[in-house]
């Protein structure tokens, strides 16, 4: 046993770790240990990079019931760690400064950072399931103490739907195990006995259930814009809620190696579905005026781009649904956060203020920039994402390449259109001044950028990382 | 010259041990206070469960085998034991303000529980039978005890459809002794495989009349009408006992009766489905309506009594392995649940749920802890829960009950708005002033909350400490006997 066996499991439980260390950390020193432990977290992060991602681990969990603690950073589930990772210590910047007494805020956040990232590393189906409903807790957690007067309704909203497709998710473990007789759950023996014919289309099903909900897939959706409506203004449960959505990762990882033959033959309405996602969120996004609706729409068109990509199964696709996957959390929660800073400023989450860009120039463009990167414009890492579905869905299904495709018109239709009313136009008489960037809110805007743009530029470092993963999940496929 | 008869008391052990708990505290009551009584019932049921380490693997039986202290019976019997103990834990600090406080208070829950461990203990039908009279006449009294209408109404209820359900029971018992001609667990499972045709039927409604007097025993629908009514009503230290103990107990009885006794017998199968089905549909359903917290645990409780009997359908091994996990855990939670209410409430009826907002800003570590009870409960991991409703779903999945595992994974999503909304209620901030019991945090009821709390967390992550013991098939083939 070396470290660097150890080392995934050290960046699953770190955040956790550092979580429960707050609990009786002195009230002057919880920013500094909980900046410290996040930035340990990346740190492991990159040392699992620069060895090139770990090996499997495996550990016997509970034997009896066949579940391992298996898990593995490697490939796509490094890079979404990695950014996840990032993210987290971006939103406890943020949140040290915006909230006042942090305290439970910034364990929440640590907390769920551990359930993300083992839902990225785990290998085992259960071990899966259990940091799939464990990011859940967090959430809730952060929406019940930090939101406003909807919550409740948004609570249950979100709580049921998301519980209504993990269940189904668990009857189909128990299926996929039983019926295809792996002695465990974990993804090595999975893959050994996979289930055939109808029952394989059955349990791909209600694994879909689950990962429709939390991607969202289209009519599944309908938690999303309550969510992040009813969250704290200052965006910071945003971020985590973007970092949330596991479910294109989950059909990569888990469904297209466990369920071959449904994916070939549900293809065509799953991907259907999802053009259609992608082309009605752009759609309602045009119409909203509140920003955190307007992102939260903004975000299902984006996931309806990814889930487009994965179920296409075609290796460009493919590539770019988890490049866009993982970058689109950068630009996505900064735009939460610039939102809460503008909130924090004109105290409203309207998108008709007018003229803020006059008075915060700062803020006006970087939050332009970030828009730039999540419409997809070439030089940001978005561009690469949503060029490389595009291009594979068109090998596959050229029609529902193009409906997807309209979509980035739409979206820089509703991008600028809130832009342009927000940042621009005449500031109205008597409106208060408002002020331009502070402090850590520098970083916190220009360090995601910053990212979006290297691998915009540079994509050659994530794509190496990513392109051998999908491959070896698309070879499940036999050669397809 | 009288010649006592051979009996070998080992077996009895854990039993008498009780027993002499009750006994004790009937007689001593005269001369000291309930606090002592209940101090030397606590340490009865932790000798108890001493003794019960004393038997494993052993495999010792007594009266010819209608009573045996198999590993089956060890394990029921400390799932029944640890209830008793947060039971007896929480009465300490509770009896007095629920106007309980006096000996015949302990006596009866002794006898309840000497009765509960004669079901699990049980060989054959009659010793059942004397178990689960033992248990229901304790249990109608400690109902009623409390000198309160809401007290005597839901006692009598609970009499009165209590006494119906018993005497369905025995009435099928004597269908299935007509049927097989013996009482015995063994002889009946024997029997059952090579009956002539006329007996069958005889033995199918005989199995059928078990299971009504059984569903009314443990509350599935829709024979579960008296529950709410019942938990509701009684003060929340009886409640808590009824809902753990005498659940588990019943649910013991049932795994002898039917994975055991019945398990090749035709026909009862499908009915149970069909009340399992119901159970979990009316159960969710109507606990998302209660305002009342106490209330709506009491419909948590029909709700969970769903997910446990789906273990009866799986094969003796998995489903005794699932059912022996999950009743260890849910007495855990329900057992730390209620003690909170029962040390915050102001009043025996509970308290709304609208009353819990803010909680935790009130007492923290009781509003964790309810909190991770009520995740526990609603099934998320890594509390205990999770693994409980997994293995039962599992069980009935294994042996072909597809469309039931995937009604209760639905019906579960009811479960989690209902458990959710109380805790997250707890976590709102909140200016008006209190609305629960301000003294009510006592260490002896902190004590079984935090057996509680600390049981479920620590079976959820490590599920082996528990499932280890109880995974082993060999224990679940042998229910009906030797």
């Amino acid at each position: 046993m070396t470290f660097t066996d150890w080392l995934p499991t050290l960046m699953i439980f770190l955040p956790l770790l550092g979580s429960l260390l707050l609990l009786v950390t002195p009230k002057t020193f919880r920013d500094e240990v909980a900046g410290f432990i996040a930035a340990l977290t990346i740190g492991a992060g990159l040392a699992i990079w620069r060895g090139g991602g770990s090996e499997l681990f495996r550990w016997d969990w509970i034997p009896p019931l066949g579940i391992t603690y298996s898990v593995q950073l490697g490939g796509v589930s490094l890079a979404l760690a990695l950014v996840t990772a990032f993210m987290s210590f971006i939103a406890i910047l943020y949140a040290a400064r915006r909230i006042p007494n942090p305290g439970p805020m910034l364990s929440l956040i640590l907390a769920m950072e551990t359930g993300l990232i083992g839902i990225f590393a785990a290998q085992d189906l259960m071990l899966f399931y259990v940091f799939f409903e464990d990011a859940l807790i967090p959430a809730l957690l952060m929406l019940a103490i930090y939101g406003k007067s909807g919550r409740m309704a948004a609570l249950t909203k979100f709580a049921a739907y998301t519980l209504f497709g993990s269940l189904l998710m668990l009857v189909s473990i128990i299926g996929v195990r039983y019926i295809g007789g792996s002695p465990t759950f974990a993804m090595t023996d999975l893959k050994q006995n996979l289930v055939q014919g109808s029952a394989q289309t059955w349990l791909y099903l209600g694994f879909l259930a689950a990962m429709a909900v939390k991607l969202p897939l289209w009519p599944m959706h309908a938690w999303l814009p309550d969510f992040h409506e009813q969250n704290h203004d200052s965006g910071i449960p945003d971020v985590m809620g973007t970092l949330y959505k596991v479910g294109g990762y989950g059909l990569f990882t888990f469904a297209i190696p466990l369920f071959p033959d449904a994916s070939l033959e549900l293809r065509p309405i799953l991907m259907g579905l999802a053009a259609f996602t992608a082309l009605y969120a752009a759609w309602i996004a045009f119409g909203q005026k509140d920003w955190k609706r307007l992102l939260a729409y903004a975000g299902l068109s984006h996931m309806g781009f990814v889930a487009l990509g994965v179920f296409s199964l075609n290796e460009t696709a493919v590539i770019g649904a988890m490049y866009l996957l993982a970058f689109q959390n950068l630009y996505t929660g900064a735009l939460f956060l610039a939102v809460g800073m503008l909130q924090e400023r004109i105290g409203s989450l309207d998108t008709r203020v007018g003229g803020v860009m006059t008075q915060a120039g700062a803020l006006g463009g970087l939050t332009m920039a970030l828009w730039f990167a999540s419409i997809a414009v070439p030089g940001m890492a978005g561009f690469i994402g949503e060029f490389s579905i595009l291009l594979g869905a068109y090998q596959v299904f050229p029609w529902l390449a193009f409906i997807a495709g309209v979509t980035t018109i739409a979206a820089a239709a509703y991008a600028l259109t809130a832009f342009q009313t927000t940042f621009w136009q005449a500031r109205p008489a008597g409106a208060v001044r408002v002020p331009d960037l502070v402090h850590t809110e520098w970083l916190i805007l220009t360090l995601p950028l910053a990212v979006a743009v290297l691998f915009g530029v540079y994509s050659a470092p994530a794509l190496n990382l990513m392109q051998p993963a999908v491959r070896a999940v698309l070879s499940a496929l036999g050669g397809n | 010259m009288l010649q006592p008869p051979e009996v070998t008391l080992t077996p009895l052990l854990p039993v008498l041990i009780v027993l002499a708990g009750a006994l004790s505290s009937t007689l001593l009551g005269f001369w000291v206070s309930r606090r002592t009584l209940t101090f030397i019932n606590l340490a009865a049921t932790l000798l108890s469960a001493i003794s019960l380490g004393t038997l494993w693997n052993r495999g010792v039986s007594s009266f010819g085998g209608s009573l045996q202290a198999d590993n089956a019976a060890l394990l029921l019997a400390f799932v029944i034991l640890t209830g008793t103990l947060m039971t007896l834990l929480v009465t300490l600090d509770t009896a007095w303000r629920a106007r309980v406080s006096f000996p015949e208070f302990d006596a009866m829950l002794m006898y309840a529980v000497t009765g509960c461990l004669l079901i699990a203990f049980s060989g054959d039908l009659i010793v059942l039978l004397i178990g689960l009279e033992i248990m229901s006449l304790s249990s109608y009294v400690l109902a009623t005890l409390q000198g309160s209408r809401r007290a005597e109404e839901s006692g009598l209820k609970y009499f009165l459809l209590g006494a119906a359900g018993s005497a369905v029971l025995i009435y099928g018992i004597a269908f299935v002794y007509g049927a097989t001609g013996s009482l015995k667990y063994a002889a009946i499972s024997e029997k059952a495989s090579v009956l002539t045709p006329e007996n069958t039927g005889i033995l199918v409604g005989g199995a059928l009349l078990l299971l009504c007097g059984f569903a009314f025993k443990v509350a599935l629908a829709p024979f579960h009408q008296w529950t709410p009514d019942v938990y509701g009503g009684a003060p929340t230290s009886v409640s808590l006992f009824l809902s753990t103990v005498v659940k588990v107990a019943a649910f013991a009885g049932m795994l002898r009766v039917f994975s055991g006794a019945l398990n090749g017998a035709p026909g009862w199968h499908s009915v149970l489905q069909v009340l399992i089905a119901a159970t979990l549909i009316v159960g969710n359903l109507a606990a998302l309506r209660q305002m009342n917290f106490k209330r709506m645990l009491a419909y948590s409780a029909v709700a969970h009594t769903g997910f446990l009997a789906m273990a009866l359908l799986g094969t003796p091994q998995a489903g005794g392995a699932a059912l022996a996990y999950y009743l260890l855990v849910y007495t855990l939670m329900t057992a730390a649940a209620l003690a909170i209410v029962a040390a915050l409430q102001r009043s025996e009826e509970g308290f709304s749920i609208t009353d819990m907002r803010g909680l935790y800003y009130r007492h923290p570590a009781y509003a964790v802890a309810l909190a991770v009870c009520l995740a526990s409960l609603a099934g998320l991991p890594p509390f205990a829960g999770f693994f409980g409703k997994y293995l039962v779903f599992q069980a009935a999945f294994q042996n072909g009950y597809e469309w039931l595992s995937v009604l209760a994974a639905l019906t579960s999503v009811a479960a989690l708005v209902y458990y959710l909304r109380p805790a997250a209620l707890m976590f709102m901030p909140d200016r008006t002033p209190a609305r629960e019991y301000g003294l009510g945090q006592r260490a002896p009821t902190t004590l079984a909350v935090a057996l509680g709390v600390v049981g479920v967390t620590a079976l959820g992550l490590l599920p082996n400490i528990w499932y280890g013991w109880v995974a082993n098939p060999a224990i679940w083939t042998l229910l009906v006997g030797r």
